[in-house]
């Protein structure tokens, strides 16, 4: 809905170009001010779980095909690249980019099982796609390590390979992820795609019946999704230096990807960015705060949120936002 | 009952078998006796569900429902981790490794008792829907809101029930399953996927296919851990999934064309 909203009134995109100009000087400037190692990881963690939120809004919020399995894609990034890197000596590089191959080709048969079933249905089959690759390689040790996991092994300052010593250029992949993200979100928005997609998303029957090949464009947005997930699953392994299935395919990534999206509004661009901005630093102070000892505060925090934004404000922080915009023109 | 999905649902059998649990180590209450005290608070807990959380979103769609039970689902997760710790726990009963065989196949005494439970309990939800009047207004309110209530059922109170029922069902499942399978803050995840799978595989709607396609999961899961290996149990059940979502997406008893 959002999406066509900001389409219907042209003199909204000038402006914005001011805002983003300054929001892009603002995020390039950012590792200058920020000093502490924990306070560029929050930042970090901020661009790359708002990215992985772009990816899922893509299918999500635009198609409203509800995955709750991205972390299959994640997953399937960060074994690829670290598989790639550790048995035959290839840079997450060129492992980035393998890995978001491996996933668009897993998109494909798991979309077609998956899109067998509709709303909840799919969401479940989603969950129940990630878990079988999660067990899949905990049990087949001799392939990936297994449970234990592996360590990626540090090579110094190696730009090349994707290892650096200060935090800065982690911080600078991370924002030019997001940016591909949001420019890819950007294009397809304003693309005949983009209208196909919203008409999908209101009403798949509907759809269909005029002429959108919804299978299809189901299909293709999933591919672009799970391309996207999976870089971010490689840059992920590369920034804790470790692997193991279950943080590869961890329910946490798939939900996490849902619920910035959701608390930011679904289906608009900048939505997943919002909500990211919020939770995750709320998390990283809760964690700092509190300590590991309550393990889950992070979630439970999270949850509340998210009933608090289905029962009073269904459109998200996004939904303020332009409400907010609105009073103010006005006034 | 009411076509909401919850995704919840697996949270509140993990409720019901803490609080068999802690009735069992706390007062020395037999796991299959607390049934008497999960069911009952399981369902008031339902009927305020139904009150104050779903009735908000009923009507407008898959997405705020998907949502609030799935929060919920997190909610009630988290909220366990951090009050009950990530810990398994088991409770020992005289009947937890008792067994006797017959014709050389094994039969565990705790599983066995919660089989005919669950069979009776299920039984008497058929009987409660298709004979009383109650269970009939669930069902037209499932049917069609709009038309049931127009036919003056009160479709608050018949939802506030089949939800009280829901709930009420899930506790008693938790309390049966105490006496043999540990807790532990994320155990509903498991119970809800299985659910899943047995109501894809049994036709969605289907009560009796859903039975049907959990005791064939059961077979098949038995199968998978004694010819593949002990941890493959969950490997072959959605491998059935995926093999049913393949080939017959309508499930075992519907029909070829959806």
């Amino acid at each position: 809905m959002g999406a066509v909203e900001a389409r219907a009134s042209p003199r909204a995109t000038r402006r914005p170009a001011v805002w983003i100009g300054a929001l892009a000087v603002a995020s390039l400037a950012l590792p200058a001010l920020v000093t502490t190692p924990f306070g560029m990881d929050v930042c970090v963690r901020v661009l790359l779980f708002a990215f992985i939120g772009v990816a899922w809004n893509l299918m999500g919020g635009y198609a409203k095909q509800l995955s709750l399995g991205h972390a299959a894609y994640f997953g399937l990034g960060a074994y690829t690249s670290t598989i790639l890197l550790i048995r035959f000596g290839i840079s997450p590089w060129i492992g980035l980019v393998a890995g978001g191959i491996v996933a668009m080709l897993a998109s494909l048969p798991i979309g077609w099982l998956c899109f067998r079933l509709r709303g909840p249905y799919f969401a479940i089959a989603t969950i129940a796609t990630a878990q079988v690759l999660m067990l899949l390689f905990l049990k087949f040790r001799g392939f990936a390590w297994g449970a234990e996991g592996t360590t990626i092994p540090f090579l110094g300052n190696a730009p090349l390979m994707m290892q650096f010593s200060g935090k800065a250029p982690y911080y600078y992949i991370a924002l030019a992820l997001l940016a591909l993200g949001l420019l890819t979100t950007y294009l397809i928005e304003r693309s005949w795609m983009g209208y196909y997609l919203v008409a999908v998303g209101e009403d798949e029957d509907a759809a269909q019946a005029i002429g959108v090949n919804a299978p299809r464009i189901k299909r293709d947005i999933y591919l672009i999704s799970a391309f996207l997930t999976a870089l971010a699953g490689t840059f992920y392994v590369q920034y804790i230096y470790f692997i193991d299935p279950n943080t590869a395919f961890s329910f946490n990534v798939s939900v996490e990807a849902a619920l910035v999206s959701i608390v930011g509004g679904i289906g608009t661009l900048w939505g997943p960015v919002l909500g990211t901005a919020l939770l995750e630093p709320l998390s990283a102070f809760l964690q700092s705060w509190l300590g590991s000892s309550h393990a889950g505060v992070q979630l439970t925090v999270y949850a509340l949120i998210l009933m608090a934004v289905i029962l009073w404000r269904p459109t998200g922080l996004m939904g303020l936002v332009s409400d907010a915009i609105r009073i103010l023109r006005r006034g | 009952m009411v076509k909401i999905v919850n995704f919840a649902q697996g949270e509140f059998v993990m409720i019901g078998m803490y609080i068999s649990f802690f009735l069992a180590t706390r007062l020395g209450i037999d796991p299959l006796l607390s049934l008497l005290v999960s069911m009952p608070v399981m369902f008031l807990a339902g009927v305020l569900l139904q009150h104050v959380l779903i009735r908000r979103v009923l009507g407008l769609g898959d997405m705020p429902q998907i949502f609030l039970t799935f929060a919920l689902s997190v909610l009630l997760m988290n909220v366990a981790l951090l009050l009950f710790t990530a810990n398994y726990r088991t409770v020992q009963t005289p009947y937890t490794d008792a067994s006797f065989h017959i014709g050389g196949v094994y039969v565990s005494v705790a599983k066995l008792i919660a089989f005919v439970l669950a069979m009776a309990l299920s039984c008497a939800l058929t009987l409660l829907l298709h004979r009383t009047d109650i269970g009939k207004a669930m069902r037209a309110a499932a049917q069609n809101r709009d038309v049931a209530m127009l036919m003056g059922i009160d479709t608050n109170r018949v939802f506030a029930v089949a939800v009280g029922l829901a709930l009420a069902l899930a506790g008693a499942a938790g309390s049966l399953l105490m006496p043999f399978y540990p807790v532990y803050p994320t155990v509903g995840q498991v119970f809800v996927l299985m659910a899943f799978v047995a109501v894809v595989l049994g036709t969605l709607g289907n009560v009796t296919g859903a039975l049907v396609a959990g005791l064939m999961m059961g077979v098949a899961e038995s199968l998978g851990i004694q010819f593949i290996g002990a941890d493959s149990g969950l490997i072959v059940v959605f491998g059935l999934l995926l093999a049913t979502l393949a080939l017959r997406p309508s499930g075992l008893f519907g029909g070829w064309a959806r």
